[in-house]
């Protein structure tokens, strides 16, 4: 009988965790084909063009990856952060400063191809460290909360990168005076494709840091001390947990996996750093969408994030197919997000449970 | 360059216009908070409001109308994300983020829609808030710079942050929403129906983003361009903070963020990058809530020492 029991928990569980982003997804692409409908086109044609802009040959395909693996790195770094009772929201700016300076290092340093690559990559990892410590360091210093100082260090991040690549780094090949950007990097300074046309390894290196992630989650004692500061910072204190350390650890990881994101999208998409590239894109957001459907699972965000990815190359495709702007994919996310916000499985079966027993009663 | 004495009036000028939207946001802020109502969809709401308020002017001309629709549709969105974070229990950054996320993609859809474009809109037809020149004012030489081209939003505003400190600390009304913010369950064994207070509290202070949103779109420029809200709700958030939930301390610490606003204008013509200087109110909602805390902080230990 106990038996039974936990086994319909844990299988409760289960289609919890699947049931929640499930229902939330099709209610906003409901709403989002009643927005379809009312600008007048047909649904299923918007929504085909879409999926077949997401996932319908295999150069939509790669390029759905190419676009996920920034959304991966950027959903990794909310995992650790926001796990641990962190929530902070500088992805975007410590992508920014990642991809500008890995775009830099590429293109000046004068090394060997692979050193390049592993440089610019290491040098992404540390100023996406360096700039995630900072508002750990307003935190613990300044009280300064996250919300404010990352959602600032953002902004500043994106104006800083962009004063540089307009004045001071600006591609000197270029023949086109108003592209802002800096120099194309060398073939051999790229992160290179899997295979002729298709994703760069940098989707691979993203799948590596996903499983790297989950064992640090769920083998190690920093996964689990990190958890229990989420869950009550005051348990964990009295648990002898130093939470000096683990505020800047927590910061400095989840910095370095955004930093290296943006390195991904520089060294592995673009070849360069273009003005607003990671600010536009929305890459940092897609990727707290991501570890939020699923919970802060870094195998999950991995998934979502393909999907989110999806969902805005498809939009693209939409966008060029039929009237409808690629923004109304910003609107089902959205409404994805608000969805996910409130437990609505559990509340809808409380309100049955509580109608039950008053009937009864 | 200068200084002279018309010149500083000219920046005291920009000052209050920078400054008196961000006021009206925190003063919402201030609301949400004194009834322990996380609110960070300021910024996406600012921005839907300022986009309907452009809206309805454009396509009505009437600018009453105008108005009260931007305040509608801010007041909905407002009661969105109380209702979702009061009724059904929401993460309160998930839910506001998720609404700023939609929020965005919302304006930038419609205005796509309607007007063709992703970026910039305006249209010479479209008037403003009227400007309001004051009688004897208007005559007098450096005073008239200092107060021109105010709409009555501005003076509004000021006004609404006296109004909003003898509700929240003269009347019964205010006191029990101060009470919900300093012990939920006492002023629930008080008879006030928690939930109720806190939604409609947050949901009418919501109308004041609407202003808000009137001046960014229709103040001192006619036009709507892309996220013209750019970061001001989350400023608000800072400014909130700094003057501790208060809305007379929102005046001081708004003025604090209109001023860096208006250096970056009045820098504008300098050898400093435009890029460089907007950075300017960023740092400075760091520098202040850092500078703040930090002191704030260091009593609270000197006390307890």
């Amino acid at each position: 009988m106990n038996e039974n029991r936990n086994w319909k928990k844990s299988l409760g569980a289960i289609a919890d965790a699947f049931a929640q982003p499930l229902v939330a997804v099709v209610i906003s692409l409901f709403l989002g084909a009643v927005v379809i409908v009312i600008c007048g086109e047909n649904v299923f044609t918007a929504y085909g063009a879409m999926i077949r802009g997401a996932f319908g040959n295999s150069f939509y395909i790669n390029d759905t990856l190419k676009r996920a693996t920034p959304i991966i790195m950027g959903g990794l770094a909310v995992c650790i952060a926001w796990r641990s009772g962190y929530e902070a929201m500088g992805g975007e700016g410590q992508m920014i400063l990642g991809a500008f300076c890995a775009a830099l290092v590429a293109y000046y340093l004068p090394l060997p191809g692979i050193l390049r690559i592993l440089l610019a990559m290491l040098v992404a990892v540390v100023v996406g460290a360096l700039y995630s410590a900072l508002t750990g360091w307003l935190y613990e210093k300044f009280d300064v909360t996250f919300i404010i100082s990352t959602l600032m260090l953002n902004y500043i991040a994106n104006y800083f990168a962009s004063y540089m690549t307009n004045f001071v780094v600006k591609d000197p090949e270029s023949l086109d005076i108003n592209a802002v950007q800096t120099g194309k990097i060398a073939a051999e300074a790229r992160i290179p494709a899997i295979f002729s046309g298709s994703v760069h390894w940098g989707f691979v290196y993203a799948l590596i840091a996903v499983v790297l992630v989950y064992f640090l989650f769920k083998k190690t004692s920093f996964g689990y001390k990190s958890r229990m500061n989420g869950l009550n910072s005051r348990f964990a204190l009295y648990g002898g947990i130093n939470a000096r350390r683990m505020l800047y650890v927590v910061l400095i990881l989840s910095g370095a996996m955004a930093g290296l994101g943006g390195a991904f999208e520089a060294l592995g998409s673009k070849y360069r750093y273009i003005d607003q590239m990671i600010f536009t894109t929305g890459f940092a957001w897609s990727g707290m969408v991501a570890a939020l459907l699923a919970n802060f699972n870094p195998i999950g965000t991995a998934v979502a994030s393909i999907l989110l990815a999806g969902l805005s190359t498809g939009g693209s495709a939409m966008q060029r197919s039929t009237i409808i702007p690629v923004e109304v994919c910003n609107m089902i996310e959205g409404i994805i997000t608000l969805l996910m916000s409130v437990r609505l499985l559990r509340i809808a079966q409380k309100n049955h449970r509580v109608r039950k027993t008053a009937k009864e009663g | 360059m200068t200084i002279s004495i018309e010149y500083l009036a000219q920046v005291f000028n920009s000052t209050i216009r920078c400054m008196t939207p961000i006021l009206l946001v925190t003063l919402c802020a201030s609301v949400c908070s004194k009834v322990k109502v996380f609110n960070i969809a300021l910024e996406g709401t600012l921005l839907t409001s300022a986009f309907f308020a452009y809206l309805t002017q454009y396509f009505t001309h009437n600018i009453v109308l105008s108005v009260a629709v931007a305040m509608l549709i801010a007041m909905l969105m407002t009661f969105i994300m109380s209702f979702f974070i009061v009724q059904l229990k929401g993460q309160p950054m998930i839910v506001g983020m998720a609404l700023n996320t939609f929020a965005l993609g919302f304006t930038t859809f419609l205005l796509s829609m309607i007007f063709g474009t992703k970026g910039t809109i305006s249209d010479p037809s479209v008037k403003g808030l009227p400007k309001i020149n004051l009688p004897v004012i208007r005559d007098i030489p450096v005073v008239s710079t200092m107060f021109s081209t105010l709409t009555i939003i501005d003076y509004a505003a000021f006004a609404l942050a006296v109004v909003l400190f003898i509700i929240m600390y003269k009347t019964v009304v205010g006191f029990r929403l101060r009470a919900i913010g300093i012990n939920e369950s006492a002023a629930s064994s008080l008879g006030i129906n928690v939930k109720r207070y806190q939604i409609i509290a947050t949901t009418l202070s919501g109308s004041m983003i609407g202003l808000a949103g009137c001046l960014l779109s229709l103040g001192s420029v006619t036009l709507f361009i892309q996220n013209i809200s750019s970061a001001r709700g989350y400023v608000a958030l800072a400014a909130n903070n700094l003057a501790n939930a208060h809305p007379l301390g929102a005046l001081l610490s708004s003025a604090l963020f209109g001023f860096t606003k208006a250096l970056a204008q009045v820098l504008q013509n300098t050898a400093i990058k435009q890029q460089l200087l907007e950075c300017i109110p960023y740092i400075a909602t760091i520098a202040a809530m850092a500078i703040y805390n930090g002191i704030a902080k260091r009593r609270a230990k000197a006390i307890k020492n």
